[in-house]
């Protein structure tokens, strides 16, 4: 992968090669309205999209630097959470009035907005937050675990755990966040005039543009200094610490990085599904986003967003379909089983050994063996 | 007075529960390093079968306890065999592998029997309450804590007493060389892995008549039992014990004194700071990696 791209006259060409996967999944999702007229199947596409993002994400520090977070949905959650605050807070509440308390809080006899609450009433502040609070959380967490040199299972534990207990934080204080019912009723999202109402195109367009914006952002920061040492740690931690680098500052800053995309992703789906709910930081669904990664290949992170496509794409085909409404649980759960077992690298790791079998046959005839995979993932 | 014994007995009665679901746990975790997401199905699985012995057969809890066991092992060793052999060398991976397993025990069952909720009888013998230092404890309480206490000692000698115990020793100190020295390892990996299923069943069937039966009754105890099995240190069985009824008076005194929720998350939050800390958990043993 990374350590193939050598600083020869093919650099470039190589480049160019790997850029095209990006390129045309991108093209492909703006294309989709042009096919798809209906606005219901449009915000349904939308959503898929944004899993995807979300699971380009885990494949960022799962992938790529080789932290399992099981607590991804952790940064979504806030992201998500983040927009909701500030567009109920839009909403005009049938009891309090104009700018006044959100409805659930006046049911709980809230007496005035709390603190933490009311930067929200700038959509700028939580567009912004939306990204930071994730980041930020994920970088004080990033800290406290590998400056401890924390590694592995424990990774997956602490994640987890952290995330469980900020969403039982969530829905434990009810009167200042909605609880098990998360924030409903929103307001639309309106940024520099254009609304974006969660079944028309301009949401969908929306979600495709932040899809490219964040896709190309982790390709440069994988194909960047910092990336390519962050693939190092995964490979041989110890080595590169003794080559003399900070490894915890590149595990952190490649944690947050991952956690701000999921931020955004969080925040999308908020204007796609018009609430926020505390599934949104639940187990299933961090666990699910762990199993988009590894189908659609934890080192790639198109593969990744093509894996949670194809999965949640085909979890809501089979459990719409009469045939499979009871079993597609089974199907899901054994096809799951089969590739973690013979695609240990996804479909992603498919795809390559395919191109690695027909380009052998052609070296071959040309006589130009090089090494064609040289860095085994140990995850 | 009265209350603080009402604590102290209330700890040690989810104390007990844990242990129960951790023990099997424990020896799946501490001795394969697989990390068996599945567990908590296996206990779903055990208190389906209690369910189905005693409204099918009319077979009473206690008899039922060691076909439970066996049924619920012979799952266990079919997943082993068939699943988890093929990742050895990738624990990671069997995080992925076993919560696909779990899924899809989880589904077949609200396909077989459905996904209602479903009660076990207690035992006739323990259905009274007994006084106990002035407080009322429910007999089956009591008696959940000596089985607790009787199955860890029954693995502790399972370990430590056993041929199969001795090669499974061997085997986690180093597996190349017990395999040079004739131990067939898969088999000895398939047999605990069935063994720590059918521990995991029993705790089920056990826990059956204190609450409902649902298809997704497993997955609570999995995150819980992990808990506690961190805590107290993997390959320490003893640190499983101590570490289970910590963690059951804790949750059961900040229950108390806040409220589930709140007690939930505190002990999370210390269980992640332990672990930040000391990795290897309150209670090790040495074992050369």
């Amino acid at each position: 992968m990374a350590t193939k791209n050598s600083p020869d006259a093919r650099g470039g060409y190589r480049l160019g090669l790997q850029l095209a996967p990006i390129i045309i999944v991108c093209a492909l999702v703006f294309l989709v309205p042009v096919f798809l007229d209906n606005d219901f199947l449009l915000n349904k596409a939308a959503r898929y999209v944004v899993f995807g993002i979300l699971a380009m994400s885990l494949s960022l520090s799962w992938g790529y630097a080789g932290i399992l977070n099981l607590g991804q949905a952790m940064s979504f959650g806030l992201g998500s959470y983040a927009l909701a605050m500030a567009l109920k807070l839009k909403t005009v509440p049938i009891q309090t009035g104009s700018s006044g308390l959100p409805d659930f809080m006046a049911w709980n006899n809230v007496e005035s907005l709390p603190w933490f609450w009311v930067p929200f009433q700038s959509l700028g502040f939580a567009l912004f937050a939306g990204v930071a609070i994730p980041a930020l959380v994920a970088a004080a967490l990033g800290w406290f675990m590998f400056r401890g040199r924390v590694t592995g299972v424990y990774v997956a534990i602490i994640t987890l755990a952290t995330m469980v207990v900020i969403n039982l934080v969530i829905i434990d204080q009810q009167r200042y966040t909605g609880g098990f019912n998360g924030l409903t009723d929103l307001a639309q999202l309106e940024v520099f005039g254009i609304s974006f109402d969660a079944y028309s195109r301009s949401t969908y367009y929306l979600v495709a543009c932040c899809l490219t914006a964040t896709l190309l952002i982790a390709f440069a920061f994988t194909k960047s200094r910092a990336g390519l040492i962050i693939q190092a740690i995964r490979d041989h931690e110890s080595r590169v610490r003794y080559f003399g680098y900070d490894v915890a500052v590149y595990q952190i800053f490649s944690f947050a990085l991952s956690a701000a995309i999921a931020g955004l992703a969080g925040m999308l789906y908020t204007v796609v599904m018009e609430f926020a709910s505390p599934t949104f930081l639940g187990v299933q669904l961090s666990l699910s986003v762990v199993v988009w990664c590894a189908v659609g290949g934890r080192q790639s992170l198109v593969g990744a967003f093509l894996g949670a496509v194809l999965v949640a794409g085909m979890q809501g085909a089979l459990s719409e379909s009469a045939a499979f409404v009871e079993t597609w649980t089974l199907v899901m759960g054994g096809l799951f089983i089969l590739v973690v077992i013979f695609l240990p690298k996804g479909l992603a790791g498919l795809a390559q050994t395919i191109k690695a079998r027909l380009g052998r046959r052609e070296s071959a005839q040309a006589n130009m063996s090089e090494p064609l995979e040289s860095t085994e993932g140990r995850l | 007075m009265d209350q603080f014994v009402q604590q102290i007995v209330t700890g040690l009665s989810i104390g007990s529960i844990l242990l129960l679901v951790a023990l099997g746990l424990s020896i799946i975790y501490g001795s394969m390093g697989i990390i068996n997401l599945a567990h908590g199905e296996f206990v779903m699985l055990g208190a389906y079968a209690a369910w189905t012995f005693q409204h099918y057969l009319g077979l009473g809890l206690l008899e039922s306890l060691v076909p439970i066991f066996l049924v619920v092992a012979i799952c266990g060793w079919l997943i082993e065999r068939y699943v988890l052999s093929f990742l050895n060398n990738r624990p990671l991976d069997t995080i992925l592998a076993t919560w696909g397993v779990g899924i899809i025990l989880q589904q077949a069952v609200r396909l077989l029997v459905g996904g209602e909720l479903r009660y076990v009888q207690l035992p006739d013998s323990l259905s009274d309450s007994t006084e106990l230092l002035g407080v009322q404890v429910p007999v089956y309480r009591i008696f959940l804590f000596f089985a607790a206490l009787a199955l860890f000692a029954l693995t502790w000698l399972l370990m430590n007493r056993t041929m199969v115990g001795m090669k499974l020793r061997a085997i986690i100190q180093d597996r190349a060389i017990a395999a040079c020295f004739g131990v067939n390892a898969r088999r000895v990996y398939a047999l605990t892995f069935a063994y720590g299923a059918g521990l995991a069943g029993l705790a089920g069937a056990l826990v059956s008549p204190l609450k409902s039966v649902s298809p997704e009754m497993g997955t609570g105890y999995v995150v819980d039992a992990f808990m506690v099995v961190v805590l107290g240190g993997v390959q320490s069985l003893a640190g499983t014990v101590f570490s289970s009824f910590i963690l059951g008076e804790l949750s059961g005194g900040i229950a108390f004194l806040e409220n589930d929720t709140v007690a939930k998350a505190m002990v999370l939050l210390a269980i992640v700071v332990l672990i930040r800390f000391r990795p290897e958990g309150l209670f090790t043993t040495h074992v050369r990696a």
